[in-house]
């Protein structure tokens, strides 16, 4: 394969496996609360805010920012869950949407008010900086990384709702609430869990893009979303492999589409969703339909 | 005031500094012409202001405002306009167009303004344009670059209310084709914002600089949607084409990824010469700090160490001492918008729009970025702003421009009517 398509491939997969990092907990808390959370990307935006804040206040260690910024994240969510979210289960989709809709804006402006307005340029991860040489042309030492990290995430979730007790419980309660609940699962504090975990999962996408995008800005969790949003309707709401496979062919189709149809590259993904909703509404891999 | 965020205090602090800048004299502080004959004007003269405060970019409004406020500030402490007060009010604009109309609608017709300001987007200002006519408002435009605002809106329909205070895309377009055909490079490509300003500033470019420098190609053009924060693919398309020089006008944060990603990918050590129209903002010069790489070509509406002029330097010292920080360009922009309504109603002796714009047509002003003047036609202000390379100093933690080439406004700026070839440099006459 020639220079160019090999890393055309490599910044496709790349960018897929930072859409998928966020659509994972997307899907997710979609799959088991059955609510679309709109201030998903909002974690994204609060995970990279935290984990830098908290690597400038430990001199610099990305790692202890990785693992500490998503767990604040999470308590966040929990927050969310407990106090808003859990009042809106019984009503319709529509005040489940703003009422998210609404996190996003408070979310955004908190940043503003904690972290200033302007944009705040983040330093790059020790030791995952450089570069390689990948056909005579450089990639990023950290996107091979992220490369990798995508997958192990997707691993680690498969185990985690196929393999575990944990994971039957989630499963249970995803596919009949009313019948857990009668069976002794404790439906809200599951749901609480949940959404926590997902919290906790867009907070590492947040996190883990920022010494990529190499900038952190208020609003930065928007643009994700909408990219998430697209990879988990064509994947099946509530369908996690769905949304892993959706995110590389969204990432790859974005970056052919950049390389090859410069004029039509924002085009195609809607495209590809449209044709998607026409021919198979559920998505690809819709669960239980 | 109070209500609109300065507070006393900070009138007091402000009262040396603004004391010595006016005995100082800079020639915008004085009153002059017809205001002290006449009964002064009824004030307070309101002063709407529109910026982006929200989203990725709401760093830019906050710099609008700190620049706009601190003339506010200034020119009450020395006794305002004409003897009246400034008011003024700021307000988000975002990005979109139905909320900067609505901005202005409320700023006219419920807040009562007598002036209105800022607006970023350049689809926002063609937007606007029609709308100030309607509401006859005078609408400064401090950020907006799109010449199609000055060319069409103005000049061709005739919309006289719109004035622009600062440079326009032929400062990205034109005066870079000038400074490119100096550079070896024979071959250029692209990696440009996927909406207005993006198209109409690589096409101006191309025009100028395949008529200064005949032979000259452009062979790849790739083109980021806004909010981009993976420039992998773009880089990909430039580095396949292996073009001689970049062109880029992305900004603000964008401008920030796609440096730091172009230094991964190795793009520098393949392409020489680089040009940033508006790479010289502070937010990407202080944000890219020592990661910037030297040599690379930048400009932007205002750089802060130019004009070396006494004016500009206590200017620069009196907004980091009220701020903190370097002025954006859209701070000096900002500022010198007040001081413009300022000598405009002083010569007028009236607030009356119909009266101002003939006082603001073909006005001069003395302001931190040098001497502009309001190009009667089209209402552009005339002013220079250097192109210079990036280059490392230790008294500042960023890069700043080294060897500077300065093109004039009149040399590089599209002339009156904008039809045929000797309306664009370069100019026959």
């Amino acid at each position: 394969m020639s220079q160019s398509l090999v890393h055309v491939i490599l910044a496709g997969i790349s960018a897929g496996m930072f859409i998928w990092l966020v659509a994972s907990g997307l899907t997710l808390v979609f799959g088991v609360l059955r609510v679309l959370n709109f201030a998903h990307g909002s974690f994204y935006m609060l995970g990279a805010y935290v984990c830098y804040t908290v690597l400038k206040a430990m001199g610099g260690n990305f790692w202890l920012g990785l693992l500490l910024g998503p767990l604040i994240v999470a308590l966040v969510g929990y927050a969310m869950e407990r106090f808003l979210l859990r009042y809106v289960y019984h009503l319709e989709l529509a005040y489940q949407l703003l009422l998210t809709f609404a996190m996003v804006l408070i979310f955004d402006d908190a940043v503003k008010m904690i972290w200033g307005a302007g944009s705040t340029s983040s330093p790059a991860v020790p030791g995952l900086s450089g570069s390689v040489s990948i056909l005579d042309r450089r990639f990023p030492v950290y996107n091979l990384f992220i490369i990798a990290v995508g997958p192990l995430v997707a691993l680690g979730l498969y185990a985690l709702l196929e393999k575990t007790w944990w994971g039957r419980i989630i499963r249970a309660a995803s596919s009949d609430r009313e019948m857990a609940s009668a069976i002794g699962v404790k439906v809200p504090t599951l749901y609480t869990a949940v959404f926590m975990f997902g919290a906790w999962l867009s907070a590492m996408g947040g996190a883990l893009a920022v010494p990529y995008v190499g900038l952190l800005t208020t609003g930065m969790g928007e643009t994700i979303i909408i990219e998430a949003f697209v990879v988990v309707v064509i994947g099946g709401l509530g369908s996690l492999k769905g949304a892993f496979l959706g995110s590389l062919v969204i990432g790859l189709l974005s970056s052919f589409g950049t390389r090859y149809i410069p004029m039509l590259d924002m085009f195609l993904t809607f495209i590809l969703m449209a044709v998607v909703l026409l021919w198979r509404p559920q998505g690809f891999f819709a669960e239980g339909s | 005031m109070d209500e609109h965020g300065t507070k006393r205090r900070d009138f007091l602090k402000l009262g040396f500094v603004t004391a010595a800048a006016a005995a100082l004299g800079p020639g915008v502080m004085k009153p002059v012409g017809l205001w002290a004959a006449t009964p002064a004007i009824k004030g307070p003269i309101k002063v709407g202001y529109q910026a982006v405060l929200s989203g990725t970019l709401a760093g830019y409004g906050e710099f609008h405002k700190m620049g706009a406020l601190m003339a506010v500030e200034e020119i009450n402490a020395a006794g305002g306009i004409a003897g009246t007060k400034i008011e003024m009010e700021v307000r988000d604009s975002t990005l979109a167009a139905p909320a900067a109309i609505q901005n202005a609608r409320y700023f006219v017709d419920s807040w009562g303004a007598d002036f209105l300001a800022g607006v970023d987007s350049s689809g926002q200002a063609l937007a606007l344009a029609p709308v100030m006519a309607e509401l006859d408002r005078i609408l400064m435009v401090t950020h907006a670059a799109t010449e199609k605002l000055t060319e069409e809106e103005v000049f061709k329909k005739g919309i006289k209310q719109v004035f622009r205070i600062c440079t326009p895309t032929y400062q990205d377009g034109n005066a870079a084709a000038f400074v490119a055909k100096d550079l070896p490079a024979m071959t250029w490509a692209t990696i440009n914002p996927k909406y207005e300003y993006g198209y109409t500033t690589w096409k101006m470019f191309q025009e100028t600089l395949g008529k200064l420098k005949p032979g000259v190609k452009f062979v790849a053009d790739s083109w980021a949607p806004f909010g981009t924060t993976d420039f992998r693919s773009h880089i990909n398309t430039i580095m396949d084409a292996k073009p001689e020089g970049l062109y880029s006008v992305v900004w603000a944060g964008e401008l920030i990824t796609m440096m730091k990603q172009a230094q991964q990918a190795g793009l520098f050590d393949k392409i020489k010469h680089v040009m940033l129209p508006v790479g010289a903002a502070m937010d990407v010069l202080e944000g890219l700090g020592p990661e910037m790489p030297d040599n690379i070509w930048i400009s932007g509406r205002y750089f802060f160490l130019y004009p070396e002029t006494p004016q500009n330097k206590d200017w620069v010292a009196r907004f980091r001492k009220r701020w903190n920080h370097y002025p954006a360009y859209v701070s000096e922009t900002g500022y010198s918008t007040m001081f413009a309504f300022k000598k405009a109603v002083e010569a007028a002796g009236s607030k009356e729009t119909a009266k101002v714009i003939p006082a603001l047509e073909g006005m001069e002003l003395d302001s931190p970025a040098g001497h502009r003047v309001f190009r009667k036609e089209d209402h552009q202000a005339m002013y220079d702003v250097p192109w210079g390379l990036t280059k490392a100093d230790p008294a500042y933690p960023f890069k700043i421009m080294g060897k500077q080439v300065v093109i004039p406004a009149k040399e590089c700026f599209n002339r009156p009517p904008f039809e045929g070839a000797s309306c664009q440099p370069p100019f026959k006459s």
